[in-house]
């Protein structure tokens, strides 16, 4: 073995970029094809200096787009071997295209990205514009809504995503800026049994066995492009969530920490709820306590697994509270947000009797503040009171102008 | 091949061009090899055709033009040696006659449908009107 | 530079067991295929290929076959080149970690794309591989249109060549737009080894194949692939019209050491007027109408001053 193990500290202070770059470190990428974008980019110049410095071994391609990043990746991974890359906003949107190949060409390659706003205009800040983007794309998809969970969800995604049965890629999201750039205390593992956690990397079709050589990304027509997309989304479906299980609770043995694909906060006996992603799951677990302090039944909802959307779970989590607010950070152009559709078709064959409303928020890194929250809890109760929603269904929060609202 | 369900094909469309293990292939000729289902070798053109060649060995000097210019890998040469066209692989182009240097040609098109021993037998005589030409590069 | 395959003549050549396989879509005549036949023979070094989408791609495999005897991807239409140097980027890390399964064994990295992919969409991607000095071989296969979806022009398709979005009418002669010099281009980024090769000259093509194929670093090869479907010949005339090419020099053969060094590597001995290689396609035919002849007059001068840069750049060993 010819790089250098770092000794780390049990709490280290790092932004999610670091602990994402960290996390890459531990788990021996074999290639990284990378191009730079805010701001995802100190993922990939911490992982450069980890390579200066001998602490991995490994090709680190800087590559001239972001779509030659993914293409890179793919070659790498159909070859057979670990590969992983980060991006965000502008440069996820350039790659898309890839992103379908990719997961169509059963590679599992690991993605951080680091959520960022699309433009027009352009705005370096954190929304999920780009993480909505990715939706159908295929892949796995994590969120961490702090650095803890940006370096443990890579663990997490390595080890789901290379398995036989899965061979999925997957991306690990966490909010721009807001996690990337904040640091926090994250409780680490060493080296060692980081690494042992996610394993060697056992390659599968790979093209570098001379002894078997394939063909990947064929074509296929009428007569079977229909299979094979079945296929892969079955797999999705079926494959992945006990995987993903799994490695929780390996993870949670190994670690202490607990990941769930729905997260509950004070959901137990909660009659107003907040369904939400990223670091708003934490601000909205704090006012929650809030509100409960005030008498209102406030619980907080984080997905935490997004694809394969936990559909039934979300159901049973959801189908006895009494209202619930599905927030959305990315603008849905013409339509009621992701997470309220979602949620909507979760719930409506079910018998729930739970008021449904949507928020669409946080734009372009505009901050979703406490107040919000209260005010947005408030409504949710108001709506409990009256038996119905008293709002609109579509509402923009923290947003200058006259008051928005839609459907 | 039948066309198969979902369940019944490796992931990712990917496929296999040999079963088992192959050594290196480029020292291995065609009917040595263990070809998968999935190879293309497997299957057949013959029915693009509608022109053949058929192939005069009386003629040929082994010169190899046919073989390095035929498209669809269907003139089959070992040990230096022109020994026929692979009829299942033939698309019926017609480069392997016109690239043919000897006079008369020792191949020649006929439509598909042309016995070939009716067609060797019918075989044109030399062309007096062509000057002598070399077949070498 | 590694060994390569030894091949003193044609016969010699002729033992190769072909990588390539038939019964693919390739239209009767393609002559992708004879370029991919000749690229793959020279030598018997293990393979890692890919294409980029189109005719090459789209016609060998479509799921259930594959025609492809080496490891092969296919990614899209911009990114075969790098597709390839992701898996030359593999092949390294795991030689670095000792994880090859056959360590002893070197694979060669080419990547195939048509002048689509390669001069217009997949240029960027080109271009970065060649930057970044990977150790692989690019091969343009050159039909001068994009051939798989019809004959649309291509930043390759030349002067007076009617395509269907550059198509000849009573107002239009067709294209515009000369041919871009893409080996000059790929040249220019210091490349150890640039060259324009041709099938019908197999000993000229074989021999920069192998040149290539044993630098360290990338090489680009531009290879002419006379289209018998959208250049508008009968498919058995396939070499008669890439010899008009090379032997009238509108498709000149040579080869650019270090991104610098020019080197000349066909001289015909009779050369054909260029009027006899637009004629012979389907593609030029309104260029013989009174309105347009004056197109011919021009192509020959443009071949020639082409023809006499080369030289000089031979001579002046740049």
């Amino acid at each position: 073995m010819a790089f250098d193990k770092l000794e780390l500290r049990d709490i280290e202070v790092w932004d999610g970029n670091f602990a994402a770059a960290q996390a890459l470190r531990q788990c021996q990428i074999d290639v990284v094809a990378a191009y730079p974008i805010t701001p995802s980019t100190p993922i990939v110049e911490g992982y450069a200096k980890f390579l200066a410095d001998g602490y991995v071994e490994g090709e680190f391609v800087m590559v001239e787009s972001e779509h030659a990043a993914m293409s890179g990746c793919i070659g790498a991974s159909a070859a057979g071997g670990r590969v992983a890359t980060a991006t965000s906003s502008q440069g996820f949107a350039l790659m898309v295209e890839t992103l379908y190949q990719a997961s169509g060409m059963r590679l599992p390659i690991i993605l951080n990205v680091v959520n960022r706003a699309l433009a027009a205009p352009l705005n370096v800040n954190g929304d999920h514009s780009d993480m909505y983007l990715g939706r159908d794309s295929g892949w796995i998809q994590f969120d961490a809504y702090s650095p803890q969970e940006a370096y443990d969800l890579n663990f997490i995604a390595f080890r789901v995503a290379e398995d036989h049965d899965v061979r999925l890629p997957a991306m690990v999201h966490q909010d721009g800026f807001m996690t990337s750039h904040t640091a926090q205390g994250v409780k680490t593992l060493d080296d060692d049994t980081a690494y042992g956690f996610v394993g060697d990397f056992k390659p599968m079709n790979d093209m570098l066995d001379l002894d078997h050589p394939v063909s990947h990304g064929v074509q296929t027509e009428e007569d079977w492009h229909f299979e094979h997309k079945a296929r892969q989304h079955r797999d999705l479906m079926l494959n992945v969530a006990p995987k993903i299980q799994a490695a929780f609770d390996a993870f949670e043995k190994l670690s202490g920490r607990k990941y769930n694909m729905v997260e509950q906060y004070s959901m137990e006996d909660a009659d107003v709820a907040v369904v939400c992603l990223g670091t708003s799951v934490e601000t909205a677990r704090e006012v929650a306590l809030e509100m409960r302090k005030e008498g209102i039944k406030a619980g907080v909802v984080g997905i935490r697994v997004l694809r394969p959307f936990p559909f039934m779970k979300i159901a049973e989590v959801l189908k006895d509270v009494k209202a619930i607010a599905a927030l959305d950070r990315s603008s849905p152009n013409g339509a009621p947000g992701m997470l309220f559709n979602e949620i909507a078709g979760a719930l409506f064959n079910t018998d729930t009797k739970a008021l449904l409303s949507g928020y669409v928020y946080g734009l372009g890194g505009r901050d979703l503040t406490k107040a919000h929250l209260r005010d947005l809890y408030k409504e949710l109760q108001a709506n409990v009171d009256a038996g119905k929603v008293t709002t609109q269904l579509q509402q923009f929060i923290g947003v200058r102008g006259p008051k928005l609202a839609f459907l | 091949m039948a066309n198969k369900g979902w369940d019944e094909f490796e992931i990712g469309a990917m496929l296999r061009s040999f079963d088992g293990v192959v050594p290196n292939i480029s020292t291995i000729h065609q009917e040595d090899r263990a070809y998968s289902l999935s190879n293309s070798f497997t299957a057949s053109v013959a029915d693009w055709r509608i022109e053949k060649p058929v192939f005069n060995k009386d003629y040929c000097i082994d010169c190899q033009f046919c073989w390095i210019f035929c498209p669809d890998i269907s003139i089959i040469s070992r040990d230096k040696k022109m020994i026929g066209v692979d009829m299942d692989h033939c698309k019926g182009c017609g480069i392997c006659v016109e690239v043919c240097p000897t006079n008369p040609k020792s191949l020649l098109m006929f439509s598909e449908q042309t016995d070939e021993e009716e067609a060797l037998g019918a075989w044109p005589a030399k062309d007096t009107s062509k000057p002598e030409t070399k077949g070498d590069e | 530079m590694s060994e390569m395959k030894k091949i003193k003549n044609l016969k010699e050549f002729s033992t190769s067991a072909d990588r390539f396989e038939g019964a693919n879509l390739l239209c009767p005549g393609c002559a992708h295929s004879i370029i991919v036949r000749e690229v793959l023979n020279a030598t018997n070094d293990d393979l890692i290929l890919s294409a980029s989408t189109g005719c090459l791609e789209v016609c060998t495999a479509v799921y259930p076959y594959t025609s492809w005897d080496a490891s092969w991807i296919h990614i899209g239409f911009e990114n075969g080149s790098t597709a390839v140097a992701g898996a030359e980027s593999m092949y390294k890390a795991l030689k670095t970690k000792g994880r090859l399964k056959q360590p002893d064994r070197k694979p060669k990295f080419v990547s195939f794309a048509g002048d689509g992919a390669s001069y217009d969409i997949g240029f960027q991607w080109i271009s970065g591989c060649m930057e970044r000095g990977h150790t692989m071989m690019h091969v343009v296969l050159d039909n001068e249109v994009y051939a798989n979806t019809g004959g649309q022009r291509s930043s390759s398709t030349p002067i007076g060549s009617s395509a269907t979005t550059s198509p000849a009418g009573r107002k239009s002669y067709g294209e515009k737009k000369n041919k871009k010099d893409m080996v000059s281009i790929m040249a220019s980024h210091g490349i150890p080894y640039a060259a324009q090769v041709s099938p019908n000259k197999w000993k000229d093509m074989v021999k920069k194949i192998q040149h290539g194929l044993s630098v360290e670093g990338p090489s680009f090869i531009n290879a002419i692939s006379a289209c018998t479907t959208e250049w508008k010949f009968d498919p058995k005339d396939t070499m008669a019209i890439t010899d008009l090419a090379t032997d009238s020099l509108v498709f000149p053969l040579y080869e650019i050491i270090d991104g610098h060094e020019l080197n000349i590597t066909y001289r015909p001995k009779n050369v054909v007027p260029v009027e006899e290689y637009l004629a012979a396609q389907g593609r030029f035919k309104h260029l013989f109408k009174d309105q347009y002849k004056y197109l011919i007059k021009e192509w020959q001068e443009r071949v020639d001053a082409q023809w006499a840069y080369l030289q000089r750049r031979e001579e002046a060993r740049v």
